[in-house]
């Protein structure tokens, strides 16, 4: 089986993040580049259905050239190779264009799978999965906390408000995974020196053939008008208990609409 | 020559940083200390599995190594994390393994080499007693290979009652000799260079330890107010903390330059210039950590007091900074 993920190289959630004042765009270079968290998830998933089908594991990331410090996590952890499309006009884009180059480049390598996480810590629009099938004219399997495959069939348990609906279909397809689904491993001394020998594919968006007016920050359909640094917490109100601590409490939930 | 970790080596050290971060080894070294090592070798386990033995054991062996800068980085963030268990220890044994001559061996070469697999594994906890540096086998009552070296003897060590140590998590064994495994002038040589080994796993780990302490002195510091501001708005407490921290900024490159002179006619004398900066610095971090903690440093429950303590009792594991200034004094006359 012909194994894609994607993963992307996002902020590190625990530093704070900035927006490029001059085109509105997240400042990529002023903060240390992490693997996006639900991407690890779907790279052991993906090294787990190579353990149990057989096949190869190919890492896919659209980023700037900081981004190979993705791909070497991604490729310690056990992925086979990767490509890495990368190219100053792919700059800006948003959900839909990003879409639509992922999806040249998923149909240069070719894919039995593509496997993503549900959604990255810093745009979270959770909607690259679904854009990405429609585009590839596979099914969309997302929402995955449990993937089986057999032969060519495939089945999901997609989370839910209720608990889990079961998703069949047939591959090739595309899956968008969360956190419930597994434990992702951490790369080997060994793997991590293997990873330094395995192939990384350079793609433009010419070899790619993506058509470079309808990506980009001036291609892009949605716009940051403008934004504002988040306002520093507000103090707690501190309730007194003189016997009616209880009451307090309640009333306050309730204002807020949880009871 | 470009004096930083590559790639590879970042991403081993923060691997590490990951892995002992989500395993709960705070709980874990309480365990240990109350000598329930169920937790502790299930990090073990796991810390095998990333590699941290393997690159101290020799490719021949079974392991990935000898690798001195990816074992400091792997050291130091076991230090970090306060890691239990006789991780230098085990890497010192496996250097001490290494180096015997085949005719000097009274067990079968094929028993060395085994336990070196095991050790790099991670199947094998390994442990000894290396006198004078190191006159107690450390945690012998978890380790499954448990040696003693007396003068050019080897021998399979039978561990006594525990003595209390200085760090509750370092459980020190009073050993006896048993079964003869080896005896020959390799043996001594073997020794020394597994007490090098040991010493400069300890201080890297000790640098750890003091990094440790020094980010928890500087997030206490930021949040504790006193007089109407955070603590750390005083001079005299910043004044602390930039000591501890040129101290440790201090001794890493010496434990760096330590790795980078295995091998070499040098390695010993660096190897007790980085122990004697690691201990101070970490000791010194571990005493302005207390002071800026004020009363709750000293409090047993609070996760600081482990380092703390590990500190107190690395400073003079592995030979204590005056042994060692006296081995860089003899290197250097």
């Amino acid at each position: 089986m012909n194994i894609v993920v994607c993963v992307k190289q996002v902020p590190d959630t625990a530093t704070e993040r900035k927006l490029r004042p001059d085109d509105k765009t997240l400042d990529r270079d002023a903060v240390d580049g992490v693997v996006n968290e639900l991407d690890e998830y779907a790279v052991e998933e993906a090294l787990r259905l190579k353990e149990a089908h057989g096949g190869e594991v190919t890492v896919l990331t659209m980023g700037p050239a900081k981004a190979t410090e993705t791909i070497r996590k991604a490729l310690a952890m056990g992925a086979d190779k990767a490509v890495h499309l990368s190219d100053d006009a792919l700059h800006g884009s948003d959900a839909l264009s990003t879409s639509y180059a992922m999806a040249q480049a998923l149909k240069k390598i070719g894919f039995d799978l593509v496997i993503l996480g549900s959604e990255s810590t810093d745009a979270r629009t959770g909607v690259l999965a679904a854009m990405l099938a429609e585009r590839l004219g596979a099914p969309q399997l997302t929402l995955a906390r449990k993937v089986e495959v057999n032969g060519s069939a495939i089945a999901i348990e997609r989370i839910t408000d209720y608990g889990y609906d079961k998703v069949e279909a047939t591959l090739p397809a595309v899956v968008s995974v969360v956190e419930k689904i597994n434990e992702p491993r951490y790369p080997s001394f060994k793997g991590i020196m293997a990873a330094k020998k395995k192939p990384v594919e350079a793609l433009g968006i010419a070899d790619a053939s993506v058509d470079a007016s309808a990506v980009g920050l001036a291609a892009a359909y949605s716009e940051v008008a403008e934004f504002a640094a988040a306002p520093p917490r507000a103090a707690g109100t501190i309730v007194k208990d003189e016997g009616d601590g209880g009451v307090k409490a309640a009333d306050f939930l309730a204002s807020k609409k949880f009871i | 020559m470009k004096f930083i970790l590559d790639a590879e080596q970042r991403l081993f050290g923060e691997t590490l940083h990951k892995l002992l971060a989500e395993a709960g080894t705070p709980a874990a070294i309480r365990a240990w200390a109350a000598g329930s090592h169920g937790p502790g070798l299930a990090l073990w386990r796991s810390l095998a599995d990333a590699g941290v033995l393997a690159v101290a054991v020799p490719e021949s062996a079974g392991g990935a190594g000898p690798l001195p800068v990816e074992m400091v980085t792997a050291f130091h963030e076991l230090g970090r994390h306060a890691a239990p268990g006789p991780l230098a220890e085990s890497v010192a044994v496996a250097a001490l393994l290494d180096r015997l001559a085949p005719e000097d061996l009274v067990v079968a070469p094929e028993t060395v080499d085994a336990w070196l697999a095991c050790i790099a594994e991670g199947n094998t906890v390994a442990t000894a007693a290396l006198p004078p540096a190191v006159p107690y086998a450390l945690d012998a009552d978890a380790a499954g290979l448990v040696l003693a070296v007396d003068g050019d003897e080897l021998r399979a060590a039978l561990p006594g009652a525990a003595r209390v140590s200085l760090d509750p998590a370092r459980r020190l064994f009073p050993v006896e000799g048993g079964e003869l495994l080896a005896r020959g002038p390799s043996v001594r040589a073997a020794a020394e260079a597994a007490r090098d080994m040991g010493a400069l796993a300890t201080a890297a780990q000790l640098v750890g330890v003091g990094r440790a302490l020094l980010d928890a002195s500087v997030e206490y510091a930021r949040a504790r107010r006193q007089f109407g501001r955070p603590i750390g708005e005083f001079q005299a407490v910043k004044h602390h903390l930039a000591d501890a921290l040129v101290g440790l900024e201090y001794a890493r490159p010496l434990v760096h330059g330590a790795a980078l002179a295995h091998g070499s006619p040098d390695f010993p004398r660096d190897v007790s210039a980085a122990k004697v900066a690691a201990s101070e610095a970490a000791y010194a971090a571990a005493k302005i950590a207390l002071q800026v903690h004020g009363a709750i440093g000293y409090t047993d429950e609070y996760d600081p007091s482990l380092w703390i303590r590990k500190a107190r009792a690395l400073h003079s594991a592995w030979g204590s900074p005056s042994a060692h200034r006296a081995r860089v004094l003899a290197a250097l006359t």
